[in-house]
């Protein structure tokens, strides 16, 4: 049955960053600012009028914004979505932010392909440009118990850092609450294997999880590897991964070429540790246009069923 | 009206700073952002030596005025006006200036030189950043002003009024514009290609409070800055300030050549002579 559904809803659906921002708002050195996507901090904007800003639409003056602020000591939190945060914002990002290396967070939200927006808000260049930002931090988070430690304990990182979220609202729980303790330049094996690992980052480690239990059933045993922070990298988790397990499949939803998958064959080239095989699946080189996040993992091969497929291959042969 | 003894010495600082903007630009091999150095030089002047409230042997002083340079190329311009205000020795200036691991850069770097309050250098992005340090002043209720200096051409750019309309819409009362409005920018002449007449008329319709001046009328000047709003008004300030490229050396004025270079021995010595005829002009020694 068809329901009355307006944007206004859209907007306010409770989201873990909005909730986390409330708490981290009692430090006085907190704002959040946004150009224009400020649904999630509808509490904090009556709770902490006065370190509130909605500047319209205007990206890239919110991003000098928030280098002014952090220069004089304050903590701000860019709420947005993430091509428009990133990329109409690029170089203010890398020279108001990063260049004088200030405490800016950036909170992006509709990660890969899961906006729904098509080619024009869909982000899959995101970590990429971020992480070729000298001083950037990049994590990408698909558990809402994560994003919310991960947002406290921010506070006292002194760089900036960017935090890419799938939808950022009802996401999956992943994790148990509290099993876990996250940290920035960490990474966590979700499920442990030995046949083959697979790495992956934000709401895609639920569909690796989902892709290791169906292989378990044809008797491969897959461990998962969340590599929810992709720069620093944590290089030790990776590389005994791949001592262990030596196939090896990266899954995400990013363009292959400059996400995850490359940040680890970086670190392969450079550490000289290789794998016996070596698979990537995520966005090829192409606008991928409308559809969900599910419909479009699917069109371009790097939903679970392809990521059973290419594990089975590469253990099987 | 400003206190013509105030004047005077502003103007001898003026003059003084010329001669060592030339003096650079003479023993330094590379390119000297000059044209632009000396369309600044009298408000720069106007500012670090009278307008800002800030104290070189505090440079951290919370209740100090912040001055942000957008117009990041002019770097050595303030570097100068800093160091006759006693932040930095202008010998080291002179001798380190843009050579490698220098503290003077091309471009002002906060990292490497403190005194220096952001470090800039990428056009139109200044008043953004100023404001972002206005809201912060502003929701301490500290009373201190935020002063960015912008060029004219990089108000081509569209995060200038990005900056405008987010500052008057939240009454950044304490943030105050200075545009050093030489009509040219670095390849062409105002009018060549970009027109940017009506000019204060864009900053009043962004709900600016626009003052007029002559960028290089030293009277104009203090009155400019003596006459600000309150840092609790509720609106942001622009200073238009009309000026010339070049300005005290004829051969540069209005030349499209001299947005940046270097200076022959004798080249700079008809440099000074125009700057010794100029201070002579308004009265000087």
């Amino acid at each position: 049955m068809k329901v009355t559904f307006n944007f206004a809803g859209f907007l306010s659906a409770r989201s873990v960053a909005g909730d986390t921002i409330m708490e981290l708002g009692k430090n006085k050195k907190v704002w959040a600012i946004t150009a224009d996507v400020g649904g999630a901090l509808k509490q904090f904007k009556k709770d902490f009028p006065d370190r509130y800003i909605d500047v319209g639409v205007a990206e890239q003056n919110l991003a000098g914004i928030a280098a002014g602020l952090a220069l004089e000591g304050n903590i701000p939190f860019i709420f947005g979505m993430i091509p428009f945060m990133v990329m109409r914002a690029c170089e203010q990002n890398r020279t108001a932010i990063c260049y004088q290396d200030l405490p800016v967070r950036f909170i992006g939200t509709g990660g890969g392909l899961t906006s729904g927006g098509g080619s024009t808000h869909n982000a899959m260049e995101d970590i990429g440009i971020m992480k070729s930002l000298v001083n950037m931090t990049v994590l990408s988070i698909g558990d809402p118990n994560m994003v919310r430690d991960i947002m406290m304990l921010s506070i006292d990182y002194p760089h900036p850092l960017y935090l890419r979220l799938a939808q950022g609202k009802q996401d999956r729980m992943i994790y148990e609450p509290g099993k876990y303790k996250y940290k920035i330049g960490g990474g966590l094996t979700a499920r442990e294997g030995k046949d083959a690992t697979i790495f992956c980052h934000g709401e895609m480690v639920f569909e690796a999880l989902e892709a290791a239990s169906i292989l378990e059933k044809d008797g491969i045993s897959a461990r998962v590897v969340d590599m929810y922070s992709i720069k620093p990298l944590d290089k030790d988790l990776a590389l005994k991964a791949v001592k262990e397990t030596g196939n090896i499949l990266v899954l995400e939803d990013h363009l292959m070429d400059c996400g995850l998958a490359s940040t680890l064959s970086d670190l392969f080239t450079d550490s000289g540790v290789y794998p016996k095989k070596f698979k990537r699946l995520g966005i090829p080189q192409i606008y991928a246009g409308f559809g969900s996040g599910e419909e479009l993992r699917k069109k371009y091969g790097y939903d679970k069923a392809a990521a059973v497929a290419a594990v089975k291959k590469m253990v099987k042969g | 009206m400003a206190d013509q003894k105030e004047v005077k010495r502003l103007q001898k600082l003026a003059y003084d700073m010329r001669k060592k903007l030339l003096n650079l630009c003479g023993s330094y091999d590379g390119i000297v952002h000059i044209g632009g150095d000396l369309s600044m030089t009298d408000l720069l002047i106007g500012l670090y030596h009278h307008g800002l409230n800030v104290d070189p042997k505090d440079i951290k002083a919370p209740k100090r005025d912040r001055f942000l340079l957008s117009k990041g190329h002019g770097a050595v311009c303030m570097y100068i006006a800093m160091s006759l205000r006693g932040y930095f020795d202008y010998d080291k200036i002179v001798k380190t200036y843009a050579q490698l691991d220098s503290a003077y850069g091309m471009h002002p770097c906060k990292i490497q030189l403190p005194g220096v309050e952001c470090s800039t250098g990428s056009l139109g992005q200044g008043l953004a950043i100023a404001a972002g340090m206005a809201f912060s002043a502003k929701q301490k209720k500290e009373p201190h002003r935020v002063f960015c200096m912008m060029g004219d051409g990089e108000t081509c750019e569209g995060e200038v009024w990005e900056a405008a309309n987010t500052a008057s819409s939240y009454k950044l009362g304490n943030l105050v514009g200075v545009v050093d409005r030489n009509k040219q920018l670095m390849t062409s002449f105002d009018g060549d290609y970009m027109h940017l007449e009506p000019y204060a008329d864009k900053w009043r319709a962004f709900n600016w409070n626009v003052v007029e001046i002559v960028g290089h009328d030293m009277t104009q000047i203090v009155d400019a800055l003596d006459n600000l709003p309150s840092s609790t008004s509720d609106k942001p300030t622009a200073i238009i300030a009309s000026t010339v490229k070049g300005k005290g050396v004829k051969f540069m004025e209005n030349d499209l050549g001299w947005h940046a270079g270097a200076l022959s021995k004798e080249d700079m010595d008809k440099a000074m002579a125009d700057v010794e005829a100029g201070y002579a002009k308004i009265g000087g020694n």
